[in-house]
């Protein structure tokens, strides 16, 4: 007796799928074999097994994010999906090659726009899209950032298209999330799947807290004794805190709050219960605006006053800097490849998505002429909010955003609608497709470290396109497959 | 095998420099033995740095910082995948040492069996050559006795010699690094007629006590021409004929055509000079 393939009624549709070649006739493709395989055969009793034994693993350590603006104000678990996405060897070099060249380019730009503006005066990048940056922070002029680097830590959201293309969709260089998830959701995958596992070449990523800690201990202004770091989280109330929590801990470091943290003297320190303890590095999960009441937002109580001073002065250091977020505006994200170009001397290796910038007169008359066909988004905001996708949109949403487009141009771009990827995924119809993206995690101390595959994050809701997880997204260990 | 290098050079300045003019010869080649997958190279202070082709094949970036500067940070990054370059099994024995007179006729050659720079032709190398070549009267086995020669004879010793330190002296005091013993080698091999270029770049260090020199620097060695087979590496600084763990940025006469970064600025000299040199496989 041959059991029913989990698989029997899968389709791709017209979408580019991860696991499966052809339209008509599915056939896995190499580096995906083995896990068809195993999940082919899998029986309906296993899964519920492995599926209850996964959530509550995720219950048990905590693994949760909270909803803002939803009534509840929850706490949710992060909807975990076991089948795994394999991204194999040849094709995951190709996608940090051109990850690493983008952060180059990113961190030379930032440098240039806090100092010489060079890239402007050239020509390539007009003045008013950097001043005009809401992320732009004019008190960085002429200071330089322990050792030369902006963004740190950066986690470049990459999409693949019909064709299976890598397409870059947002640089995150302010204080990106996900990198607990990416770790736990491997943790997970080895105890509910340990020989299938085992039986691959499987590059780790465990190496991330580490790697992490080495990037923010390179930074310390002291180099006479170990460096102090700190991890800087906005409290218990922020959506990503247990990631902060996670974090903290892997690294062993102290996670602080900001009224933990005093200045003295353009020194930071944090109060211990054996006293003050100078700090030397801040890995800091805050915005730019509540870093220090006394520069940035008057009312912030989440930050702590002086700290830009001591910053300034260079007796502290910040990961990621202050003022990074002028590169991840999605304004300027339309001009990576030219500053790839520019600095680097080379083509870029990954491709943006076609961007219309709204304060282009041509551009926005294209856009609000073609609202239904693409996704507006607002120029400064993270997470999946603030945003339109045309062809799923009401009409009255369509001429919200058309005024808001209208009175603001310079806050919003459009894409088009690319047709993301799909990957095989558990739905409640069996096994089903489900569109994907990915986030790869790059540190940048000594040197630049991006850890193999990254959060792999998948919109659940049927043919939904967004995969955020205050969205209701959720994610898959992500297995980046030495030999294929 | 894929390599994966990271090379950072940081000058800096007691007092604001001008009208810095660099050349950087820090991108691997792409040739027989290995394809150069990727180099980026990011400088500080912000500039666009431009690349031509040398007259030996190699790739030069080249920049100006016309501005006040007190710092001046360069770093290439680069994946490489080699592939070995002889076959262990199959030396290229066979070729006599009475071949080599033709070798001053073939353009591909000339410039590697002339005095240059660094490296001298004189009676007193060229005895010396005659002594370690002994009754060998095989091309591959000579210069192969000529690493071996070095290797067992000179010291290696990071502070008795400079950049500028010439082959003469290098074969007198029987002291100094990578770069000495490649050009100590170069004068050896080209005084019995033996073409011999030297080669810059790196390699990684794959042994289990990292015992071997010059894997966290820049590293030096050379290539000799055996008639019919092409170029070959040896490497006197470890004995050991090159192989895939052996990363080629440039060749040419000697140091002074393939010195990884070079330049002119106005200026005091620098008061911090730093260089960092990393490389790792990526295949395990």
């Amino acid at each position: 007796m041959s059991l029913p393939s989990q698989f029997q009624n899968y389709t791709t549709g017209h979408f580019f799928d991860e696991m499966f070649s052809g339209d008509q006739q599915l056939s896995a493709r190499a580096h995906y074999q083995q896990i068809f395989q195993r999940f082919d055969r899998l029986t309906a009793s296993e899964i519920s097994d492995r599926r209850q034994q996964a959530d509550s693993s995720f219950l048990e350590h905590g693994i949760t994010f909270t909803v803002y603006g939803d009534e509840g104000g929850t706490e949710r678990i992060f909807p975990f999906d076991l089948i795994p996405r394999v991204i194999p060897e040849s094709e995951w070099s190709m996608v940090e090659n051109g990850l690493r060249q983008r952060i180059i380019a990113i961190n030379l730009f930032l440098n240039d726009i806090y100092h010489g503006r060079k890239i402007i005066k050239d020509g390539i990048i007009p003045e008013e899209i950097v001043n005009s940056s809401k992320n732009y922070r004019p008190e960085m002029i002429g200071f330089d950032p322990p050792q030369g680097v902006y963004a740190h830590i950066c986690g470049t959201d990459l999409i693949r298209d019909d064709k299976g293309n890598y397409l870059v969709l947002e640089d995150n260089a302010r204080c990106p999330s996900g990198a607990s998830y990416l770790l736990e959701n491997r943790e997970i995958m080895k105890r509910a799947f340990p020989q299938t596992f085992g039986g691959m070449a499987v590059r780790p990523v465990e190496a991330y807290p580490d790697t992490l800690l080495k990037t923010l201990e390179y930074l310390s202004p002291r180099k006479s004794q170990k460096p102090v770091c700190v991890l800087l989280t906005p409290g218990v109330y922020n959506s990503a805190y247990f990631e902060h929590t996670f974090l903290a801990r892997q690294m062993g470091i102290e996670i602080v709050e900001g009224k933990d943290l005093i200045a003295i003297d353009s020194c930071i320190y944090m109060r211990t219960t054996r006293g003050l303890v100078q700090v030397d590095v801040i890995y800091r999960r805050l915005d730019d605006d509540f870093l220090d009441p006394l520069m940035f937002r008057k009312e912030s109580m989440l930050g702590v006053s002086g700290l830009m001073d001591a910053y300034l002065k260079g007796n502290v250091a910040l990961a990621n800097a202050v003022g990074t977020g002028v590169a991840d505006d999605k304004v300027t994200y339309a001009y990576v490849p030219e500053m790839i170009k520019y600095y680097l001397n080379q083509d870029p290796i990954l491709a943006n998505v076609p961007t219309y910038l709204c304060w282009r007169d041509s551009d926005r008359a294209h856009v609000l002429q073609n609202l239904e066909n693409l996704v507006v988004k607002a120029a400064n905001e993270s997470g999946g909010y603030g945003m339109l996708i045309g062809n799923q949109s009401t009409k009255e949403e369509r001429e919200e955003f058309a005024r808001l487009i209208e009175a603001h141009p310079r806050e919003y771009i459009a894409q088009p609608i690319v047709s993301l990827s799909r990957h095989p995924t558990f739905c409640e119809e069996g096994i089903a497709g489900r569109h994907v993206d990915l986030r790869p995690f790059i540190l940048y101390g000594e040197d630049v470290e991006i850890i193999p595959g990254g959060l792999t994050r998948v919109a659940l809701k049927k043919g939904s396109l967004v995969v955020n997880s205050s969205q209701g997204g959720g994610s898959k260990d992500t297995w980046v497959l030495k030999d294929f | 095998m894929r390599l994966y290098i990271f090379h950072r050079t940081t000058y800096s300045y007691p007092s604001a420099v001008t009208q810095s003019y660099n050349e950087l010869r820090l991108h691997p080649l792409s040739n027989d033995w290995q394809k150069c997958i990727s180099t980026t190279l990011s400088i500080l202070p912000i500039c666009r740095p431009q690349s031509y082709l040398d007259l030996n094949g190699n790739i030069v970036h080249f920049f100006e910082l016309p501005e006040a500067h007190h710092r001046l940070l360069i770093e290439a990054r680069s994946i490489v995948e080699t592939i070995s370059q002889v076959d262990f099994q199959n030396f290229p024995y066979g070729v006599n040492l009475s071949k080599l007179s033709k070798m001053e006729g073939i353009p591909e050659c000339r410039d590697y069996l002339q005095t240059s720079t660094y490296v001298e032709i004189n009676p007193e190398v060229w005895r010396m050559a005659v002594d370690i070549q002994d009754s060998s009267k095989d091309v591959f086995q000579t210069a192969y006795q000529v690493m071996e020669f070095i290797y067992q004879n000179f010291e290696y010793c990071k502070s008795t010699t400079t950049v500028d330190t010439h082959a003469n002296e290098v074969l007198k005091i029987r002291r100094g690094v990578c770069q000495d013993f490649a050009h100590a080698a170069l004068a050896l091999c080209r005084c019995i007629g033996i073409p011999a270029r030297y080669v810059s770049g790196y390699f990684y260090d794959s042994s289990r006590d990292q015992r071997m020199r010059g894997a966290e620097a820049s590293h030096a060695w050379i290539e000799v021409m055996v008639g019919g087979h092409g170029w070959f590496g040896l490497d006197p600084t470890n004995n050991r004929v090159v192989d895939d763990t052996y990363v080629i940025l440039g060749t040419g006469r000697d140091y002074r055509d393939v010195a990884p970064v070079t330049g002119s600025y106005y200026g005091p000299s620098p008061d911090g000079f730093e260089v960092t040199v990393r490389v790792k496989s990526t295949d395990d």
